[in-house]
């Protein structure tokens, strides 16, 4: 920090942070307190909102059955497609690779409620039911641009004179590319893999339109719990939720740079 | 000379002149699938939105055949308009306030020490990637009627205030989701200045404001720009916060849109609104991209 920066800046900041992170410190806390009421500060401690959240069919269901299942699948095939796509638009050279790329980020330009809004139509006129399904081909279209952003960041990261010297010596093109491209991407690979899942796993926007009575994922599970005022089980549901992505997120940055993922 | 080795590699190597060949079957191959995937869902999906749009409405059928430009016309009552106002106006200041809360956050990361930086990166991103909802069930237990900020008001002596749905708490809520939106595009904008200016502005007797105004406001401006295109973008097509921290009878076109879609079933009516706003959307954000670009090349001395 250069000198003479003001002294009120350190604690503007504090200030900040903690208005950034109330809400979630808050949830955190009522998860934990003993009162119906959404308590805080809490009057006590107890785990009982935790067993109500294990103990209830539809948390249980929207938790482990939709939200970790389609969140699997999307960060899955998001990496699938991420990845071959990002090493097409890094690694070679065509007309128009531009304009594919900036086609390729689009679905983060789009706001989510509008594409859900979309989505939803576009399974009306075709008159597709919702199901873990309609909503796990919406999740991939917002997952797979952080993957291709984080690969593309990991492959101009990297020489390419490594897999030429692998193709010199006498590598074919595939396999220079899964036996030191692959490898060497891995960091950036996991970390839009991680990414991918994290957006699918707190997705609201798309799941408002798409997920149906049998496909509720978590958190608009929590959504319509907290307009029929539930009690703290959402807290509880809220808190893992939280625990699960903080940890993610630690994972990211140990692994590869935080800042080019969001 | 110095030799460098990757031109020798390259003069050497029949590499390139070969995949020069079969580059063409082989990015159609990479790029192709996740093309087809976006075509199919995402091009054709607005679309469908589009030819919606111009369907005539009639609550009793579900879609009707025909042209008409009445869903565009009707974006013109009064009610749309002011719909259209309020939505814009909370936008306007949930971004003001992100300036103000973000720019001395963005100055602070960008000249703290890596460690200090990396926990403050953490601590920004995390909250972003927890569900809104959460966030915003956070805010209902904090603004309450016997919340955090009236017990407070209470032990003061204070009458309680009502927080809970009224646009206030929507601004509060959308500058707590959207403020990192704001801090990161300025954060790397100030991080690309170096701190020797800083010094030779002070040097030169510039006290820290006086340094802050002339200096870093100037040479960041592309980055608060992006910044404000962003998070006004996201702050316009909100849903999550009006619906549930909101008054209810004063929406924002996100409910809007939810309700004609869900509630109402008047598709065509939804989706003239929700066309305009994805193309206001996108134009904004076409702005944010064209101003960091500039900044991009301006920097390079292009």
């Amino acid at each position: 920090m250069s000198r003479g920066t003001p002294r009120l800046l350190l604690p503007f900041v504090g200030l900040v942070y903690i208005g950034l992170l109330a809400p979630l410190v808050v949830v955190i806390a009522v998860s934990f307190g003993p009162s119906v009421a959404f308590e805080f500060p809490p009057s006590g401690l107890t785990l009982r909102w935790f067993a109500a959240f294990f103990a209830s069919q539809s948390f249980v269901t929207s938790f482990f059955r939709i939200s970790l299942v389609i969140g699997l699948i999307a960060a899955a095939l998001a990496t699938l497609l991420g990845t071959a796509g990002a090493v097409g638009l890094v690694r070679f050279r065509f007309f128009g690779r531009e304009a594919l790329e900036t086609f390729f980020l689009a679905p983060l330009l789009v706001p989510q409620i509008l594409l859900g809004a979309a989505l939803y139509l576009f399974y009306a006129r075709l008159a597709m039911p919702a199901s873990i399904w309609t909503l796990l081909c919406g999740h991939v279209v917002i997952c797979t641009p952080f993957v291709i952003r984080s690969v593309t960041a990991g492959l101009v990261g990297m020489d390419p004179r490594l897999e030429e010297a692998a193709m010199s010596l006498g590598a074919t093109r595939l396999q220079a590319f899964f036996k030191v491209t692959l490898p060497l991407l891995r960091s950036s690979l996991l970390s839009g893999a991680i990414f991918a899942f994290i957006i699918s796993f707190s997705d609201i926007n798309l799941a408002l339109f798409l997920s149906g009575p049998q496909s509720t994922s978590l958190p608009v599970q929590i959504f319509s719990q907290i307009q029929w005022q539930g009690d703290p089980t959402i807290a509880a549901a809220s808190t893992l939720q939280i625990l699960i992505i903080g940890l993610l997120i630690l994972i990211v940055q140990r692994i590869f740079r935080l800042r080019l993922m969001v | 000379m110095a030799i460098d080795p990757a031109s020798a590699i390259k003069s050497v190597a029949p590499v390139e002149v070969s995949h020069r060949v079969r580059a063409r079957p082989t990015w159609t191959l990479l790029t192709g699938p996740y093309a087809l995937f976006l075509l199919v869902l995402l091009i054709v999906p607005f679309a469908n939105v589009a030819v919606f749009s111009v369907h005539p409405y009639s609550p009793t059928h579900v879609a009707l055949s025909g042209l008409t430009l009445d869903n565009y016309a009707k974006l013109f009552d009064l009610y749309y308009l002011r719909l259209f106002g309020r939505t814009a106006r909370l936008g306007l200041i949930t971004t003001v306030i992100c300036v103000l809360l973000g720019y001395p956050l963005a100055y602070w990361l960008a000249r703290a020490r890596p460690r200090l930086q990396r926990l403050g990166l953490f601590l920004l991103i995390m909250p972003l990637m927890v569900s809104a909802v959460i966030r915003i069930f956070g805010w209902i237990v904090i603004l309450g009627r016997k919340g955090l900020v009236n017990q407070a008001l209470f032990a003061l002596g204070l009458e309680p205030v009502k927080f809970l749905y009224t646009e206030t708490a929507v601004v509060i809520g959308l500058v707590n989701i959207l403020l990192p939106f704001m801090v990161l595009p300025l954060m790397a904008a100030i991080e690309r200045i170096p701190p020797s200016l800083e010094e030779a502005a002070r040097n030169l007797g510039a006290n820290w404001l006086q340094m802050f105004r002339r200096t870093i406001m100037p040479l960041s401006l592309p980055g608060l720009i992006s910044g404000c295109l962003l998070v006004f973008a996201e702050s316009i097509s909100a849903f999550v916060t009006p619906a549930l921290i909101g008054n209810p009878r004063e929406r924002m076109a996100g409910q809007q849109i939810y309700d004609m879609v869900l509630v109402s079933f008047n598709w065509p009516g939804a989706s003239s609104l929700a066309l305009t706003l994805v193309l206001l959307t996108l134009l904004l954000l076409f702005a944010a991209l064209f101003a960091t670009r500039r900044a991009g090349r301006l920097e390079r001395g292009a």
